[in-house]
């Protein structure tokens, strides 16, 4: 079980999504994660030892050595890949109540902003951290963050900015979140944004990568 | 000394009299300039400022020159648009940003040789021949540094399939890439063959290419090297051939990938984006005799409109890096209308007087 369970860490971390996705070239023609959740699904291994000691550990994985640019967005982007194919086979456990995720996390640009590129990293390192992810686009107003939070109540929120000019609209939302939903912890980031800024707006967390998004989960 | 001597001095480190001048302008800034008095809604902020340096963006690089945009959905904030190249984008009404990239026709290498290779020959309708005349015509008179402006192949590529289908295609189909970048490398070289062969050459290149993003390239070093080198290369091997100097921007963090983008043949790297982690003072000392370097002045600290901050800010870097004479003065992005005019001003002013050689 353990060896499967690295195999599919290992999918993860490298970006092998399947047989025949031709990357990484040295695992061609291997099975990738969506053929070896199916396996260990098949062997009757728990879908959340599959979640929390497979698929989560090399998410994990990459996600650290993005923190310190060991690898770049295209290497994230394919473990996201892997991970999704991976999960696909989870989506009945989670519907039964086998799986459980760690919580639930809702993320979105803020008002006025439409860019997407970052906050969809954090969004994909997250999910691949076992965390549902409530994903609400781009260009959210405060009053959306805070219906989202109401309908799932207990989740974190993740508020993203790339601009200087838009970054001022986090403090409204949090502001909202902290008034409606008293409890929500909040964390920020984007280009614009610093850890000073965070607290100045009330946030309780910041992080430049999406590590920093899932430690701040973990706390 | 004119700004198209500056310039032309400080793109080769040579003795100048000042560090140049230049700026970018989010869109609402000049309009509530505009609304305050401080200058009019239609004059040219080259003129205004008395900036070194004046920009023309010439070419049209979508696919389908003939496509209208097609709105899908409109809000009163936001629009919804399929674009020439397939791409369907939305995009703020009330103010200039970045677009939402909401789909892509192309994801892959089948639906580039099918929807965007075969349009992307070097008509001249891509080319604004007129526009080019004005502006190098104006820049001649007002003494400034004209450069042609426009993207290189990052910026060509992810408005076709979308930075992640780019970056996924990078490890998945390299080949793809390849032919991506080889495609729109030649298309820009072919283009200003025609445009300078028939208006003249322009003073300088000014290549936007985003690179970065908060704390990171894109790309390693070496998927630079292998994807995007060759054709930054191409572009600019022909520019230099008529001995044209390249300027390149990059927004976000883009400092491991600036020894490649040195062997690529730039002469300056602008826009040097302090909140993504890039650092002025630290690239002045690694590259002072390779590189000359614009931007890098913090633009959080000009919306203070506190000119105390703005003093400490300049006081720090232009000192410095007016050292090897490779320095032009720009914000660190673009200056939004959180900034005060007055503020503005006093930045060209206190840092022109300390970006002055005393001989």
């Amino acid at each position: 079980m353990a060896d499967l369970l690295e195999q599919i860490a290992i999918c993860i971390e490298r970006g092998k999504v399947n047989k025949n996705s031709p990357y990484p070239p040295d695992l061609k023609g291997q099975d990738g994660a969506d053929e070896l959740v199916k396996q260990a699904l098949d062997q009757g291994i728990a879908p959340d030892d599959v979640l929390g000691k497979g698929l989560t550990v090399g998410m994990g994985r990459v996600g650290q050595k993005f923190s310190e640019n060991k690898v770049f967005v295209p290497d994230l982007l394919m473990a996201a890949k892997a991970m999704s194919a991976g999960m696909a086979h989870l989506k009945p456990a989670f519907e039964s109540g086998q799986a459980h995720h760690k919580g639930t996390f809702v993320i979105g640009t803020v008002q006025g902003d439409l860019h997407d590129i970052g906050k969809n990293l954090v969004a994909m390192v997250v999910e691949g951290g076992g965390w549902k992810v409530v994903d609400l686009g781009v260009d959210v107003s405060a009053e959306k963050f805070l219906a989202a939070v109401k309908k799932n109540p207990g989740a974190a929120v993740g508020l993203s900015a790339l601009l200087t000019t838009t970054m001022v609209n986090m403090e409204k939302t949090v502001r909202l979140l902290k008034e409606q939903a008293p409890g929500t912890r909040v964390i920020v980031g984007g280009a614009p944004l610093t850890a000073e800024f965070a607290k100045k707006v009330g946030a309780d967390g910041y992080s430049p990568d999406p590590q920093g998004a899932i430690k701040f989960l973990a706390a | 000394m004119t700004g198209k001597e500056r310039i032309s001095r400080i793109l080769k480190r040579r003795p100048v009299d000042r560090i140049g001048l230049f700026e970018h302008f989010w869109g609402d800034t000049q309009k509530k300039w505009a609304g305050e008095g401080h200058i009019r809604s239609d004059e040219p902020l080259e003129d205004h400022f008395g900036f070194d340096i004046q920009l023309l963006w010439p070419f049209n690089l979508i696919a389908r020159l003939d496509f209208e945009p097609e709105t899908i959905e409109e809000t009163e904030q936001t629009v919804l648009q399929r674009d020439g190249n397939g791409a369907v984008l939305r995009r703020h009404k009330l103010h200039d940003a970045t677009p939402e990239h909401v789909d892509f026709l192309v994801k892959d290498r089948a639906g580039w040789l099918e929807h965007i290779k075969p349009h992307l020959t070097a008509d001249p309708r891509r080319i604004n021949f007129e526009a080019y005349r004005a502006a190098r015509q104006a820049a001649e008179k007002a003494g400034r540094f004209f450069a042609w402006s426009g993207v290189n192949v990052f910026e060509c590529m992810h408005p076709v399939c979308g930075h992640q289908h780019m970056l996924m295609g990078m490890l998945e189909d390299p080949d793809w890439i390849r032919d991506m970048a080889d495609t729109y490398s030649q298309l820009t070289v072919d283009l200003m063959e025609t445009l300078f062969s028939r208006e003249g050459p322009p003073d300088g290149v000014w290549f936007y290419e985003d690179l970065g993003f908060k704390a990171r390239p894109f790309v390693s070093l070496d998927m630079y090297r292998e994807f995007i080198l060759p054709a930054h290369r191409r572009t600019l091997d022909y520019c230099k051939s008529l001995g044209l100097p390249a300027i390149m921007h990059s927004c976000g963090y883009v400092e491991p990938l600036v020894p490649g983008m040195i062997e690529a043949g730039i002469d300056c790297l602008q826009v040097i984006e302090v909140k993504a982690g890039m650092d002025l003072l630290r690239l002045h000392s690694a590259y002072r005799d390779r590189l000359s370097l614009m931007g890098g002045i913090d633009v959080r600290t000009l919306y203070t409109n506190d000119r105390a901050v703005v003093e400490r800010e300049l006081a720090e870097k232009i000192p410095v890096v007016k050292n090897g004479f490779g320095y032009v003065l720009h914000s660190d992005h673009s200056i939004p209308d959180q900034v005060e005019y007055e503020t503005y001003r006093y930045f060209v002013q206190r840092g022109l007087e300390l970006g002055t050689y005393a001989y």
